[in-house]
């Protein structure tokens, strides 16, 4: 069958082009003759016609431009406008990645204290295999519902134990990945807010110091602030920093989800006189981070580091990662019952987290995804007998409350996220964390972007956020017939695969 | 090929000399009123190019050189034209002194334009 309606772009173009040349002849002959004002356009289509000349027969490097002239440069623009084209005038409500504007919008209206009810029904597709919470015949009055409390190191016996008391804390984020301003107004907000703040690995938590919210320090793979010159724990340093009022657990990061067995470098450039010091490196050299921490080489090692960690700083600590085999981490946590120590907490971090850079594939494809590594590290731990001895923090993607009670079912004691929050720092998913250019002024440390995050005011959003996530959370349980979100178990989530988790990931463990 | 400071140079030169036409334009200098009057273009041609050309001699400084030597090619362009089929290539007896710095201004945009081909908004990224 001819195709009738297929555009001829080759003759298209060539028409254009000529067209342009002879569009030139006219303006210039209507300038001579007419009125001058014409050579305004002369003009233009005059370094028009150069330009397009130069794309046809002076270049070699763009064949479509070369082919067929200017016209094909539309298509360059096109596409570099097109992310954000698609984002304001064809993305649905329930499109766009890695978070959908239906779940954007909700986080912008707890941060702002709107009303977050909606009519009709649900913009979500039901046909899917979504995860569902199951409610209750028999829900439970609000009134009777325990405060949310939940007790770090409490196994141990701790004069130190911490008790978290909001369901939602902030996930790691650096100072270096974030700016000033967005630290503070996050830190203030924690404190508003009454929760905990994770300082993240980028060392020395000045800024977050500032506010004087409760802190989680995170001692990443290159132990920034807490090193020696060749990336080894540094004993003083640490209690020097455990010391301090604010900081209350330790998080020692093993591997995250978005770059699980992936260190990091920051080049040297961006290392300036007060990151060098905050980290406690050289200036003018790249900074790296290694894959994993020096001292953890096998099970042993590691559950020695942990325990030595746990020792020098006197605070509960624990760990984070992204699980990859449940088998190692069997091992591990055999080994660690074998030196009868184990970490105060774990921190499940999904495949799905995000980060301020990482490599496109490791982000893809490396790691698995929160709602399947959770029921397999707690039933690890269940059949180690060893799960009431522990807390743990789950992170990935909870940043409403239906998915963090359903992590809460599957496995984990306390949410915690990252992006949630820079969501409510007023966030637009520009997607540029790693290019310094971020428009509202988050990950950026160019003080022209900063000026428009207002410290106060984004800090308030914060605290907005984590009440209004509270509010929820305790709604929800009523609903679920639970008084308290320790009775939550995987019967009370619906998992469309089945069975309480995938078959697949099973077999592994 | 270019060099960063020549370019430098040339965007202050030219932005300079830019100013100065505009001033004159905006000033009501009587040159460029008969100029304008021999194109039919007084005085509204005449305010217009000179706010065009303020506005290239600023981006000229301004990060964005690589926009106002675009739009400062195009005016000289348009100047050159103006020479070449109304007004001739001496005005009012200055022995080619107005084409001259026409060159001069042309030159150094033609220079800027040149080195920062790069930055050119929408077309650099091909250059
Ligand atoms: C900008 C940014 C910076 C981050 N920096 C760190 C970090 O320093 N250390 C870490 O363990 N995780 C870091 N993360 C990962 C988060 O802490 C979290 O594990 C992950 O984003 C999953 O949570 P989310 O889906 O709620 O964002 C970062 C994430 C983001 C978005």
């Amino acid at each position: 069958m001819p195709s009738t309606f297929a555009v001829d772009l080759e003759k298209m173009s060539r028409t254009a082009n000529t067209g342009l040349v002879l569009l030139l002849a006219v303006f210039g002959a209507a300038g001579y003759l007419v009125s001058f004002y014409f050579h305004f356009v002369t003009v233009a289509l005059f370094l028009l016609v150069l330009l397009n000349l130069y794309w046809r027969y002076g270049q070699t490097s763009h064949t479509l431009l070369a082919n067929f002239g200017f016209l094909a440069q539309t298509r360059y623009i096109v596409e570099s406008v097109g992310p954000e084209f698609r984002q304001y005038l064809f993305a649905s409500d329930t499109e766009e990645r890695p978070f959908t504007r239906v779940d954007r919008a909700e986080v912008y209206r707890k941060a702002k204290g709107i009303d977050s009810s909606e009519a009709f029904g649900s913009l979500l597709d039901f046909d899917r295999d979504e995860i569902k919470l199951r409610h209750s015949f028999y829900p439970v009055d609000k009134k009777d519902l325990e405060p949310f409390d939940v007790a770090v190191g409490a196994s141990r016996g701790l004069d130190t134990t911490f008790h978290i008391r909001r369901p939602m804390m902030i996930s790691a984020m650096s100072y270096g990945a974030l700016g000033q301003n967005a630290v503070r107004a996050l830190a203030r907000g924690a404190k508003l807010a009454g929760t905990v703040m994770n300082t993240g690995e980028g060392g020395h938590p000045k800024y977050h110091l500032m506010e004087g919210c409760d802190l989680i320090f995170q001692m990443g793979t290159a132990k920034f602030g807490v090193r020696t010159e060749d990336g080894l724990l540094d004993e003083d340093k640490l209690s020097a920093l455990a010391t301090l009022d604010q900081v209350k657990m330790i998080e020692i990061k093993l591997s995250q989800g978005a770059k699980p067995g992936k260190g990091g470098l920051l080049p040297k450039e961006k290392v300036t006189a007060e990151i060098a010091e905050l980290r406690g490196v050289p200036l003018g050299h790249d900074v790296i981070s290694p894959a994993h921490h020096i001292e953890c080489k096998c099970p042993a090692s590691t559950a020695q580091f942990i325990s030595r960690v746990q020792h020098v700083s006197g605070l509960p600590t624990g760990i984070k990662f992204c699980l990859g085999r449940p088998d190692e981490f069997r091992t591990l946590v055999q080994e660690m019952k074998r030196q009868d120590t184990l970490p105060d907490f774990i921190t499940v971090d999904g495949g799905e987290g995000g980060t301020g850079a990482a490599p496109k594939s490791f982000m893809d494809h490396l790691g698995l995804p929160l709602f399947e590594a959770l029921p397999i590290v707690h039933r690890i731990l269940e059949d180690e007998g060893v799960r009431d001895r522990l807390v743990m923090f789950a992170s990935g993607k909870l940043i409403s409350p239906g998915r963090q009670l359903e992590a809460l079912s599957l496995g984990a004691d306390v949410a915690y996220s990252a992006r949630g929050f820079l969501l409510a720092l007023g966030c637009i998913q520009a997607l540029q964390c790693n290019r310094n250019t971020c428009p509202v002024g988050i990950t950026t440390h160019q003080p022209h972007l900063q000026r428009g995050l207002d410290i106060a005011d984004k800090a308030r959003r914060v605290a907005n956020y984590v009440g209004a996530l509270h509010h929820d959370h305790v709604e929800l349980l009523a609903a679920m017939g639970k008084s308290s979100s320790r009775l939550l178990t995987q019967e009370n989530v619906y998992l469309p695969t089945g069975g309480p988790v995938s078959p697949a990931s099973q077999e592994l463990s | 090929m270019t060099h960063p400071m020549l370019t430098r140079a040339a965007q202050g030169i030219a932005a300079v000399l830019l100013l100065m036409a505009a001033a004159m334009k905006f000033m009501g200098d009587p040159g460029s009123i008969e100029i304008f009057a021999r194109l039919g273009m007084d005085p509204a041609g005449r305010y217009l190019i000179a706010v065009v050309e303020m506005t290239a001699a600023m981006l000229l400084l301004s990060p964005f050189a690589a926009l106002g030597s675009v739009i400062a090619t195009a005016v000289m362009c348009g100047a050159i034209i103006a020479h070449v089929t109304e007004l001739g290539l001496v005005v009012n007896n200055d022995s080619g002194r107005l084409i001259g710095m026409l060159v001069v201004v042309l030159v150094c945009v033609a220079y800027v334009l040149v080195s920062r081909r790069k930055e050119i908004p929408f077309v650099g990224e091909t250059l």
